[in-house]
């Protein structure tokens, strides 16, 4: 608070009173000597905050603050001032050519970083990803990128690939065709580029099962609660506890699935358009589905109400 | 737990086409020649039948569980090879003047197909060949041999036989057991992948054999590796660890087994469908 006596005398002091102790008036920035009221040191700083800030009002821009803050990610040397692209009358010179034209150079590391992150997040946008999966994304590009060994890859396919992991690791998998749609990789380069990065960065993830995809696909679907519920059921005891579908895919075996139940309940479903739903062949839904229909008695839960009886599904 | 013991002579694994780890003991010759055979030809049959005859004897002494006799037959469906002429080939001659020759200017190679051992050799003007396409190691030898030979006799080269070596040996192998693929996957993160949007089969590495193999829920095993006798280790190792997720083949499965069989050996290509890394279940 006020300056000590212990001190060198190079702090301000009273000259009158050296040992006297300054009171701080904050509001005028002055310091004033307790015993004789001399204004001895003037146009101190006041540190503290120039705005008040509510803790109610997140979304509004904190006016205390200048500028965004600083992105972790990127590199954290990268102090300068980027001047942004022309808006309004006044950024643009007589000719029509706008004022400040050489903006300053990023590094070309940060640049690469930059771009991806926009990339990621044009896609997490593109299938509304929540905002975790798109930071771990960021963070897992981050540490491909500083690990260099995918260097000769495309920086578009690697972030495809980050956004997968990142989609795995929340537990919430997207299939590869799903990334495929919102990016301009192939599903083959997207792969490889998720193999290497697994390498790269010694993880492993969980396996995808049936049930991860079950609410998204039948929510596409627009197919109702129970419905939905049938068929993660079906899928469940055909995959892990019957077995009867070794070496198919769990989301041909999802999608068949949902096929049985639908059919089996007033809202009828094709297998076209299940096939649309979930990127997969309607013949491989045909075939998973035929191997499924001998036990379906079996696979269907206990407390289903059949619209169509189990003898009347559809023999495709 | 039955293991496969290695055979007793490493060379018996390469002569012919069929290469046997039998593990019934005593079985004859004859019987033995029956088992998979991936090309169509045939080295000379009395060594074959010696080598059969000798596997099946060293594999006596193998434990199997009692009442149930198994046999896993690994054939080696490609032998891949290298070798350089230590010389310069001009491939524009060798297009214009060789028999059976094609020459694609993009890739830069000339390749030349052989009839006696089937295979496909490809040469670079750099001198350096490889040969493809082959059953066995000696018959790869024998195939560059006679590929120099040809550029030295017909195309008057200078040819110099040196640097052979077998780059790749791809193997394949039927277990007779369909196999839990997602649990032995689960098993063993590290050294096994599975992903069955991108490939139906568990891409298991062995680094000590440098061998990468493919383990199908059918049962099939591929396996492809730097020499032979790698391949054949490579199997005795998998073949514990596969054991445990056996499971038995239900009626449909042994007859789509069969079915696939007499669909490959029917014609004579031998290469396994499921050998690319593009998706065959979906789309």
């Amino acid at each position: 608070m006020a300056s000590s006596s212990g001190r060198k005398v190079q702090q301000i002091g009273c000259p009158a009173h050296p040992e006297a102790h300054l009171i701080e008036d904050y509001r005028a920035g002055d310091q004033i000597c307790s015993v004789c009221g001399l204004v001895v040191g003037d146009r101190v700083i006041d540190v503290g905050s120039e705005w008040r800030t509510f803790s109610s009002d997140k979304n509004a821009a904190d006016p205390s603050r200048v500028g965004g803050a600083e992105n972790k990610l990127l590199g954290s040397s990268d102090l300068s001032t980027m001047i942004g692209d022309a808006r309004g009358a006044a950024s643009f010179t007589a000719d029509g050519q706008s004022k400040y034209q050489n903006r300053r150079q990023m590094s070309s590391s940060d640049r690469a970083l930059t771009n991806a992150f926009r990339e990621i997040a044009l896609m997490a946008d593109r299938i509304s990803l929540p905002r975790t999966i798109v930071d771990r994304s960021n963070n897992l590009f981050k540490q491909v990128h500083d690990g260099r060994n995918l260097k000769g890859r495309s920086n578009d396919a690697i972030a495809s690939a980050c956004l997968y992991i990142s989609c795995r690791q929340e537990g919430v998998p997207r299939t590869f065709k799903e990334i495929c749609a919102v990016s301009k990789i192939s599903k083959k380069e997207i792969g490889r580029c998720f193999k290497l990065i697994l390498k790269a960065l010694d993880t492993t993830v969980d396996m995808i099962t049936t049930g991860d995809f079950m609410s998204r696909f039948c929510a596409n679907l627009r197919l109702p609660n129970y419905v939905q519920r049938a068929a993660t059921y079906i899928a469940r005891r055909a995959a892990k506890e019957l077995d009867i579908v070794p070496g198919r895919s769990p989301i041909s075996v999802a999608a068949a699935a949902i096929y049985m139940a639908s059919q089996a309940s007033e809202d009828k479903k094709t297998q076209k358009e299940i096939g649309d739903i979930a990127g997969v062949a309607d013949v491989t839904i045909r075939q998973s589905y035929k191997l499924m229909l001998p036990r379906a008695a079996e696979l269907f839960p206990p407390d289903f109400n059949f619209h169509t009886p189990i003898e009347d599904l559809p023999e495709l | 737990m039955a293991l496969v013991q290695p055979l007793a002579s490493g060379n018996v694994m390469t002569n012919g086409s069929a290469t046997n780890c039998s593990a019934v003991p005593g079985k004859a010759a004859g019987a033995a020649l029956g088992c998979d055979t991936a090309a169509a030809q045939q080295l000379s049959s009395d060594t074959q039948q010696a080598a059969d005859h000798k596997s099946g004897a060293a594999a006596a002494g193998e434990a199997e569980e009692a009442p149930v006799e198994e046999e896993v037959d690994i054939t080696i469906n490609n032998v891949v090879c290298s070798f350089s002429v230590r010389c310069h080939l001009d491939l524009r001659y060798i297009a214009m003047n060789g028999d059976n020759v094609e020459y694609r200017r993009e890739n830069g190679m000339v390749t030349m197909k052989l009839r006696k051992p089937y295979t496909t050799a490809s040469m670079w003007s750099s001198g350096k060949i490889t040969c493809t396409g082959l059953t066995s190691e000696p018959a790869a030898k024998v195939a560059a041999r006679r590929v120099a030979r040809y550029l030295q006799k017909r195309l008057n080269y200078q040819t110099r036989f040196c640097n052979f070596r077998v780059v790749n040996v791809l193997g394949t192998c039927t277990m007779p057991f369909a196999i839990k693929i997602a649990d032995f996957s689960q098993k063993y993160p590290r050294l096994a992948c599975y992903e069955p949007e991108l490939h139906p089969g568990v891409t298991f590495r062995i680094k000590e054999f440098k061998a990468t193999l493919k383990v199908f829920s059918t049962g099939s095993i591929t396996v492809t590796a730097p020499s032979v006798a790698a391949v054949q280790r490579a199997i005795e190792h998998i073949f514990p660890l596969v054991n445990e997720f056996r499971k038995e083949r239900t009626a449909a499965d042994l007859a789509a087994v069969a079915a696939s069989r007499a669909r490959r050996y029917g014609s004579r290509d031998s290469s396994e469908s499921d050998l690319d890394d593009d998706d065959s279940d979906i789309d």
